[in-house]
């Protein structure tokens, strides 16, 4: 073999073997540091300042949806868990978690948003307005910011709060405690539903109350 | 300059190369322009390869960069790559071209890869998605820039000055170092760019 082709391939397999090896290494870091069940997987899937939507059921029945206001099937899960929300009112605890997925340009922003509203009282109307109009700003590659922050207007919020909210790093970096948490759950796409503590994947309507009821029921 | 025998096989190779990538390279914008024609008809359609967040082309066929001359970017390969492809065959029959003709064929590939290598930033770096058509097209016109800068260069069309300078004769000579380097690099920016994504696949 001639020494070019040599070097080429070796060049070529240096490359593949790091990159296989930092892959395996990222792979293990993602493996949940906390199994399903453990009480530090339970504490990753629910943190005290997680935000419940609504009020706290009486049950200790808690649905967690680790989220990204931009993923069009978290789009589509959004009004199923509006129903469920209605017909469990009172009784099931439902968190919302950030998990902004990274090829969505839009999506880290509408999180700093809504993250900025809830600071005033007003997680769960910013969480609905970016569902609701989702079709207006996702799926682009330009800055919604300033669409962002007229929703803040419209809900009344105290623009000045909003504005250094939401270029501050605390915010930025409380979305980012969440997707950390997500990545240690192992969660890997969005949407992704806990109920009570347990991964759970749900095709249908009825596999939501299927499983709540069941929860409910113990 | 490499003797005659040699440069015959060479150009034999190249004129393989440029038929396969310039069918390769078609297929690939023909599929890009049915996709473009289906979203432009439904708005709501999903082209067959946005797979997920970055894997997209939907996402990136609706950016301005893919219409930077006004017109949708896969035209141009429907246009181009079947002159690389004929330009092989016609090689293959047996056509030594002029000096001319060459000459354009290197204007072609260096707008080729200069153009490639924009998109190539702004996917990566401004729209911040992959569209699997596209990186088809990114990996066939590398190669045909390479190898045909590498053979006008050594075969006196581009001067017999640089023909017979030692850069040419050394880049000659390790051509296929450079063309690896240049790929690895490639991919070490496209898995460093979208690093968390490609761990959440493990």
């Amino acid at each position: 073999m001639k020494l070019q082709t040599k070097v080429s391939l070796l060049i070529a397999g240096i490359f593949a073997v790091v990159l296989g090896w930092l892959l395996a290494a990222a792979g293990r870091d993602d493996e949940p540091d906390a199994p399903p069940g453990s009480s530090a997987a339970n504490e990753r899937i629910v943190r005290e300042d997680s935000h419940v939507l609504g009020e706290e059921g009486s049950s200790e029945v808690v649905l967690v949806e680790f989220l990204d206001f931009e993923c069009e099937g978290c789009r589509a899960a959004y009004p199923i868990v509006e129903g469920l929300r209605e017909e469990y009112a009172g009784q099931v605890t439902f968190v919302a978690r950030y998990f902004p997925l990274p090829g969505h340009f839009n999506a880290e922003r509408a999180a700093r948003a809504v993250e900025s509203a809830a600071r005033q009282g007003e997680f769960e109307a910013m969480y609905q307005r970016m569902f609701e109009t989702q079709a207006q700003w996702g799926e682009q590659q330009t800055p919604a910011d300033d669409l962002f922050r007229q929703y803040a207007v419209d809900l009344g919020l105290d623009m000045e709060q909003y504005d250094s909210d939401y270029a501050s790093k605390e915010v930025a970096d409380r979305v980012q405690r969440d997707v950390d948490d997500g990545l240690a759950l192992g969660v890997q796409g969005t949407p992704t539903f806990f109920l009570n503590g347990e991964r759970f994947e749900p095709s249908s309507v009825q596999d939501f109350n299927t499983a709540i009821d069941a929860a409910l029921a113990e | 300059m490499l003797s005659p025998g040699r440069q015959a096989m060479q150009d034999r190779a190249l004129a393989w190369l440029l038929l396969i990538a310039g069918i390769v390279g078609f297929i690939a914008s023909f599929v890009l322009v049915v996709e473009k024609l289906a979203l432009l008809a439904d708005d709501g359609y999903v082209p067959s390869c946005s797979l997920n967040p970055v894997l997209n082309c939907g996402s990136i066929m609706r950016t301005e960069q893919a219409e930077v001359f006004g017109f949708p970017n896969p035209l141009i390969g429907v246009a181009g790559f079947p002159v690389l492809a004929t330009t092989g065959a016609v090689l293959l029959a047996g056509v030594r071209p002029q000096r001319w003709f060459w000459l354009g064929l290197q204007l072609g590939v260096t707008f080729g890869i200069a153009f490639v290598g924009w998109l190539v930033f702004q996917s990566l770096y401004r729209i911040g998605a992959l569209c699997p058509y596209c990186m088809v097209v990114w990996a066939v016109v590398i190669p045909v820039f390479w190898y045909v800068s590498l053979r006008n260069a050594s075969t006196a069309v581009l001067g017999k000055r640089v023909a017979d300078s030692a850069v040419v004769k050394v880049l000659r000579e390790w051509q296929a170092v450079v063309l690896t380097a240049v790929v690895v690099t490639l991919l070490g920016l496209i898995a460093q760019r979208f690093w968390l994504y490609w761990t959440t696949l493990i």
